[in-house]
């Protein structure tokens, strides 16, 4: 019974057209119907990137990009964090900062890449500079609202039990917050994924991005194919990742199904 | 309502700042960088050298022009991105089978980092006008269709209901019933959408030297021009600014008609 | 004894669902009678919805058919309107109440005629003053209203009403319930009205049809007589309107 349930849900249609989608492209350039010199097929592609793994270049620009991404990550989770609790708690905080959060906020990560360069040159500094700076708002955001906009019953509940402040916070506040925290973590390392591809294409010559720029300039298009497509499976890895990981440490943040 | 009362409104509307008490900190450390700061360090000039730097720029005749570029590819990257998620949103929302056909490679298409494929745009489109363009409309497309298409796949059934029962063409169907009621959320996709145009508009600016603010930045930094490279980021910043809030302005008076939802910070 | 201008004759509707096929209603035969106001009266999971879905065309029987003015329904007519329990999603929260009213004759009727209609129906319910408002700025009695307008401009010869007055308070519920009579007067637009408030279905009834069972059938229709015009208090306090309600108490708990 529940294999039949399995494969029914398996959406057919979609990974048909996927894999049609797919075999056509590589037909066409076998074929010479699409004789665009840019534009490898598939098959190409998955041999480029095999080699590259073979020699070892993938491994260590994957893991360039990770470390850029943990630690960018990590910064910001840590000051996003601390900075919004801060705020979620105290409307003078927010009173005397929230204008300059709005003022600062559409400030565009790669914008601080010429910065970043002129301060640290080609280096991971750089990279942080411009992951760290974007990927804080979601999180501090997320989180002041997170705690700012805990329904008003929920601290009429603490009072009515007659539980001090500290309390409050720890058993009823800070849970209540915590699926619009890890919302605004989720946010934020997609970002930081971004920002630091991003850093990597215009700035500090290492990692996947550099990857994709170092194999465009060379005009080898089956390895740029195959970075390109590490890099999208990077964000689908992470994304699913941390909402493993939350489901299995607070399962009732888990996005609810509808009825 | 009258024109003044109309007015007042708007520019309730428009004062989408919080208390400019908070601007505080910024003017206070504005203010300290410039008073602390006496040496020349190239590394952390004070603000008064960002406006130098700028001006040294405008003496130049670069400024404007500059700008006028990165605007006008944020505008129109912008508007064929609206016009294209728009349409191919309300084509996979309205049908099921579109939306399980395309859905894997729809769901591909997304996790692909809009930076990650400007390498690729200036391999197969080269690198000038048409290439900056092409790539800013088709990554902002994405959170715009999908919004679009998810907001109509939610529509409550009793609209749906409300429609057959008063006989409406499939036509008027999308026109008057299922267009309007997802145009909040098509707004909310445009919203997200426009930070995307920004930054890759500069990004491509910066990795190609394309004109526009971009070029400019990059161009300053090669030249260790500290003073230029802070007065960029604050213009490009004030950009967004700007930009920003016009939009929620535009968004504000769109969504007049439809009922006031809790606005997220 | 003139045709019904409305019949369902032995309509039963299967769904196909993951366990199995299941009845939801089976052998449903109902009457009704020009400018007659029938109550539906039934407790939660007899079908209720089910059957309005398929008196309004939303839905084909699986057995037996559906006649207005004689001639058999395949999809929703143009004399029969449907006016739902949530005004809020059936509303269209983006048009102002004129706007709304006209939805369902703009397409058939000239400028000047829509809005002749338009505002005939809002000053029939009493919402002229709120014409330029939009929905989300009343209250729900008053949505209710517009949805009753809505409902009224295209002149159907059948309103059917699933439970409208279910998600409002006791007092404006009664004073609608009072404002359906008097529409009903002034219109000669017959009702079917579905509620589980039996009440409700006595108080505002020519006719009660008792929908029971599972599946739904159509147990018994008892005939209302109760003298002189409806009023809240002294009809509702008569020996007749209790004696109504014990029968109809009855008549539910079983099956």
């Amino acid at each position: 019974m529940d294999s039949r349930r399995t494969t029914a849900s398996v959406n057919w249609p979609g990974l048909s057209v996927f894999a049609l989608v797919l075999a056509a492209w590589e037909a066409a350039v076998r074929s010479g119907t699409i004789a665009f010199e840019f534009l490898p097929a598939p098959s190409a592609i998955l041999a480029g990137a095999v080699e590259l793994a073979r020699d070892g270049i993938l491994l260590r620009d994957l893991l360039h990009t990770l470390l850029s991404i943990a630690i960018g990550w990590t910064i910001a989770m840590i000051v996003g964090v601390v900075v919004g609790l801060l705020l979620g708690f105290s409307p003078l905080a927010r009173r005397y900062g929230l204008a300059s959060i709005e003022v600062l906020r559409p400030m565009p990560g790669i914008a601080f890449a010429p910065l970043g360069l002129l301060l640290f040159g080609f280096s991971l500094q750089t990279e942080l500079v411009v992951t760290v700076l974007p990927t804080v708002w979601p999180v501090m955001i997320n989180t002041m609202g997170g705690i700012a906009n805990a329904p008003p019953r929920l601290t009429d509940v603490g009072r009515t039990f007659r539980l001090g402040s500290y309390e409050i916070v720890r058993y009823l506040l800070l849970p209540s917050a915590l699926p619009s925290i890890i919302v605004g973590a989720r946010i934020s390392l997609g970002l930081a994924l971004v920002m630091a591809i991003v850093a990597e294409i215009v700035g500090n010559p290492e990692g996947l991005g550099y990857g994709i720029v170092r194999e465009q300039q060379a005009l080898h298009p089956e390895f740029m194919f195959a970075y390109i497509a590490v890099v999208g499976l990077l964000g689908v890895i992470l994304n699913a990742g941390v909402l493993a990981i939350t489901k299995a440490l607070w399962p009732w943040t888990a996005p609810r199904q509808p009825a | 309502m009258k024109p003044s009362a109309k007015l007042a409104a708007l520019g309730r509307m428009a004062w989408q700042l919080p208390s400019p008490r908070g601007l505080l900190p910024l003017v206070a450390a504005l203010v300290l960088w410039q008073v602390l700061q006496t040496g020349n360090s190239p590394y952390f000039p004070p603000p008064s050298a960002w406006w130098n730097g700028l001006v040294q720029i405008a003496a130049a005749g670069k400024l404007l022009a500059a700008c006028i570029a990165t605007l006008k590819t944020i505008v129109a990257g912008l508007a064929l991105a609206i016009l294209a998620g728009i349409v191919l949103g309300v084509l996979i929302g309205t049908s099921s089978r579109a939306a399980r056909a395309l859905g894997p490679l729809l769901e591909f298409c997304r996790a692909m980092p809009p930076p990650a494929i400007v390498p690729l745009a200036i391999l197969f489109l080269g690198y000038d006008e048409r290439m900056k363009l092409t790539i800013v409309a088709l990554s902002a497309m994405w959170p715009i269709l999908l919004n679009t298409s998810s907001a109509i796949q939610h529509i409550h059934p009793l609209l749906l209901d409300v429609s057959t029962s008063f006989h409406l063409s499939p036509f008027d169907r999308i026109r008057l019933i299922i267009v309007p009621s997802v145009v909040p959320a098509i707004l909310l996709g445009v919203r997200i959408a426009l930070p995307l145009t920004i930054v890759l508009t500069l990004l491509v600016e910066i990795l190609t030297s394309i004109e526009g603010v971009g070029a400019l930045m990059i161009t300053a930094q090669r030249n260790f021009q500290s003073g230029q490279v802070y007065g960029l980021l604050v213009l490009v910043g004030l950009f967004g600014f700007v930009i920003n809030n016009a939009f929620s302005i535009v968004q504000a008076v769109i969504l007049r008609r439809w009922p006031p939802r809790s606005v997220q910070a | 004894m003139p045709q019904p201008i409305f019949e369902c004759r032995s309509a039963s509707v299967t769904l196909a669902l993951g366990s199995g096929p299941r009845p939801i209603i089976s052998g449903v035969n109902l009457e009704v009678r020009d400018a007659e106001f029938l109550s539906i009266v039934g407790p939660s999971g007899t079908g209720k919805t089910t059957l309005l879905r398929v008196l309004g065309g939303l839905l084909q029987p699986t057995n037996g058919e559906v006649l207005i003015k004689g001639r058999v329904m395949t999809g929703p007519p143009e004399d029969v309107v449907i006016v739902f329990q949530d005004y809020g999603n059936a509303l269209l929260q983006w048009r102002t109440v004129t706007e709304n009213v006209a939805f369902g004759i703009e397409r058939k009727l000239s400028r000047a005629e829509c809005a002749e209609r338009t505002n005939d129906a809002l000053s029939l319910v009493g919402l002229l003053k709120r014409a330029g408002d939009y929905p989300w700025q009343l209250s729900g009695g008053m949505q209710q209203r517009v949805q009753i307008a809505r409902a009224l401009a295209v002149r159907p010869a059948v309103m059917l009403m699933d439970e409208p007055f279910a998600a409002l308070d006791a007092m404006t519920k009664a004073g609608l319930q009072d404002e359906l009579l008097r529409l009903r007067d002034r219109t000669r637009t017959s009702f079917v009205f579905i509620t589980h408030d039996i009440e409700e279905a006595i108080y505002l009834g020519d006719r009660v049809a008792v929908l029971n069972g599972s599946p739904g059938r159509i147990d018994e229709v008892i005939p209302i007589e109760l003298p002189g015009p409806r009023d809240q208090i002294r009809t509702r306090a008569l020996p007749e309107f209790l004696s109504y309600r014990y029968r109809l108490h009855g008549a539910i708990g079983h099956g």
